[in-house]
């Protein structure tokens, strides 16, 4: 069965199964092999499987790409404490449509991951903090960890070997900030999802105030497939620095939308080209979001050059983000579209911070005058002033992510802003 | 339900050869819902459904409800981990959360209501008033307005003769703007009570309310 649209590119390891609903069930997925990661970690011990995952060099997938090993090193060993495990499904980055499909094709590697790293760190629960938006995935989550418990691969005693792991699936109720790792942890507690300010970090003061790690869906999936394979084999794909294979998440003008797995360091104009089918309607390629609506824009010559890897984003002045690759023609008014994201931001802002909260707002409406054509040239200068004061100056990034698209927009496509301000001026006025 | 009059409800890509029934999408193990009385406690915090049919008297927290109040709280540490399941019981019985059903919410797991409230208010998916019998929620951010979102709202306004945030007149439908809702690759993505209709455009619309209108509860 295909999923939505497959490409010969792809190296299928997570997504193998997408597009089949057999593959939801226990038995089917035992069949394939399933639940073999778990059996072969507690034959390891926390420290190897820890070992071959640093080795793996696999890196999180929530965003910041952070080396998954390293950080579960960083929890304590013997802190007579209860551990954590915290799974990151709040997915709601715009342009992120990943962890979804994740879940609802293949929940038990979904589990099979959250068993190992919950094995890894000590933890004798795990939290899965799925999106409340997301009901139909939750249903199947649900029924696929009360299936792992009824087959002995959850609960106390798993398979016989005297580890005790316990899966709680967690439904949220609608806050993109609850995505944030201490957010979560806030949101988890039946706190308001506020960010907390670290240090302390989560691994050491994290949920209800306990060692805690928190991991994105997808980084916990491939986990699975690092322990039933080991490290060496994760790192035949992708690069020296970004090893494995991502799923991209791709939207806006392409012939053919979707999710698709690649290696990491992909070229991004092949990507739309050849994965993606083009761009829609013959029209020309505009500019790119290659992360995620917090990563600055590119225009179509940085897109030529840009390889889809944390390095590659970086040399072109942006992010590989969660690799939410959003592309647009050359009929994009890119000014509604950015005026579009600071008002995600601006609704989002969970308010603690004066720069996020006021910024975000004030961004957005000035951003609203220009794209009504009541804008000056000078607003330009200010959008840029006022987002730079919003860089680094508050609890969490998200304040950050409103500047990204603003500034790079305002560099990239200053003639858009400027056709949109000089509206009038055809008519005359100076 | 494979008589669905468009396509692919709650499932991606618009082209004939994906055009799968909802069964076969989802497996007929996963179609219909969770139990009411939640099932193993690992899950008992997930929502079952939306449901069409409210009742904004409905008891919260008796029988069923209140076996699966137990199992969520089995599973936490702390009784105030269990805030944000409880308010999503409550709203799945009476389709809000109204400041009574909050100060309930405070009682029964010994809170404070000015906590609960502060708490219940930080989350865009409680419903603060009463909505429509179907909660309309289209994604106009980017990917979905890249793809003409906009035209979708129009089209379900036109549709419902409502305003955004306004319930139409059979109290069937109330169309609400949505944040991106992770399926930006099947734009636009509406979501409906629990369900997603992915690929929706202005065309469809008419359909899929009839649709909904004619549905069983
Ligand atoms: C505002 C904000 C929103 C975030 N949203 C998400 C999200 O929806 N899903 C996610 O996995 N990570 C999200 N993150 C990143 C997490 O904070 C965290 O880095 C990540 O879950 C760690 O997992 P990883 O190491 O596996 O990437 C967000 C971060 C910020 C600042
Ligand atoms: S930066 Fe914004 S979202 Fe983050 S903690 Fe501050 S106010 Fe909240
Ligand atoms: S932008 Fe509409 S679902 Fe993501």
């Amino acid at each position: 069965m295909a999923y939505p649209y497959v490409s010969d590119h792809e190296v299928r390891v997570l997504s193998k199964h997408f597009g089949d609903p057999s593959h939801r069930r226990i038995g089917t997925y035992v069949e394939r092999g399933g639940y073999g990661a778990v059996k072969k970690a507690f034959e390891m011990g926390p420290a190897q499987v820890i070992d071959e995952v640093k080795g793996s060099g696999l890196r999180g997938r929530g965003g910041a790409g952070f080396p998954t090993g390293v950080k579960w090193s960083f929890m304590p060993k013997d802190s007579g404490k209860p551990h954590y495990l915290l799974c990151n499904a709040d997915e709601s980055e715009p342009g992120t449509f990943k962890d979804r499909e994740l879940i609802r094709w293949n929940p038990h590697q979904l589990i099979e991951g959250c068993l190992i790293g919950a094995y890894a760190i000590g933890a004798k629960h795990a939290y899965i903090y799925c999106r409340g938006e997301f009901f139909e995935a939750n249903s199947i989550l649900a029924r696929a960890v009360e299936d792992a418990y009824e087959q002995g691969y959850a609960g106390k005693d798993i398979l016989g070997s005297g580890n005790d792991i316990e899966i709680t699936v967690h439904q949220g109720a609608g806050a993109y900030i609850c995505g944030e790792e201490t957010g979560l942890m806030n949101s988890l507690e039946g706190r308001r999802g506020q960010p907390r300010v670290k240090p302390p970090f989560p691994a050491a003061v994290g949920a209800f105030g306990m060692p805690s790690t928190i991991n994105n869906v997808e980084t916990l999936a491939a986990v699975k497939h690092i322990v039933d394979n080991g490290g060496d084999w994760y790192r035949q794909f992708g690069t020296e620095k970004s090893p494995g294979t991502k799923l991209f998440c791709v939207s806006g003008h392409v012939n053919k939308p979707g999710n698709y797995e690649l290696p990491l360091g992909f070229p991004l104009i092949k990507l739309i080209e050849e994965v993606c089918g083009g761009i829609r309607d013959g029209n020309a390629l505009k500019a790119v979001i290659p992360g995620g609506s917090s990563v600055p824009i590119i225009n179509a010559e940085e897109s030529s050059r840009c390889n889809l890897d944390y390095e590659g984003c970086e040399e072109v002045g942006t992010m590989l983000g969660c690799a939410s690759v959003i592309v647009m023609d050359d009929k994009t008014d890119i000014v509604k579209q950015v005026r579009r994201m600071v008002d995600f931001y601006a609704h989002e802002s969970c308010g603690q911070c004066t720069p996020c909260r006021e910024g975000s707002s004030w961004t957005a409406q000035i951003l609203k005058r220009i794209e009504y054509g009541r804008g000056t040239e000078e607003d330009l200068n200010t959008l840029m002033e006022m987002t730079q004061q919003m860089v680094g100056t508050t609890i969490c990034v998200l304040s950050d992510s409103v500047a990204a698209p603003v500034q790079s927009s305002i560099e990239k496509f200053r003639e858009d802003y400027l056709s949109l301000i000089r509206r009038d001026e055809k008519v005359g006025a100076a | 339900m494979s008589d669905i009059p468009f396509k692919n409800p709650g499932w991606a890509g618009n082209t004939g050869e994906f055009n799968l029934s909802e069964e076969e999408v989802r497996g007929e193990d996963f179609v219909g819902t969770r139990p009411v009385h939640g099932g193993h406690a690992s899950g008992a915090g997930t929502m079952p459904y939306m449901l069409a049919k409210k009742d904004p008297d409905g008891a919260l927290f008796e029988g069923e409800y209140r076996e699966r109040l137990d199992k969520i709280l089995s599973r936490y540490p702390t009784g105030q981990a269990a805030l944000l399941p409880a308010l999503g019981l409550c709203q799945e019985i009476r389709g809000y959360v109204s400041p009574e059903s909050m100060d309930a919410v405070a009682e029964v797991l010994d809170l404070s209501p000015a906590y609960v409230r502060g708490v219940a208010t930080f989350y865009t998916m409680y419903n603060k008033r009463p909505v429509g019998k179907h909660l309309v929620q289209v994604c106009t951010n980017i990917s979905c307005n890249l793809a003409g979102a906009d035209e979708v709202v129009d089209a379900f306004l036109t549709y419902t003769d409502t305003e955004l945030g306004q319930t139409s007149e059979d109290g069937n439908f109330t169309v609400i703007e949505a944040e991106c809702l992770a399926a930006c690759g099947f734009p636009t993505c509406v979501q409906i009570n629990s369900r997603y209709f992915e690929n929706v455009t202005p065309a469809e619309v008419p359909k899929i309310c009839e649709h909904l209108k004619s549905e069983r509860e």
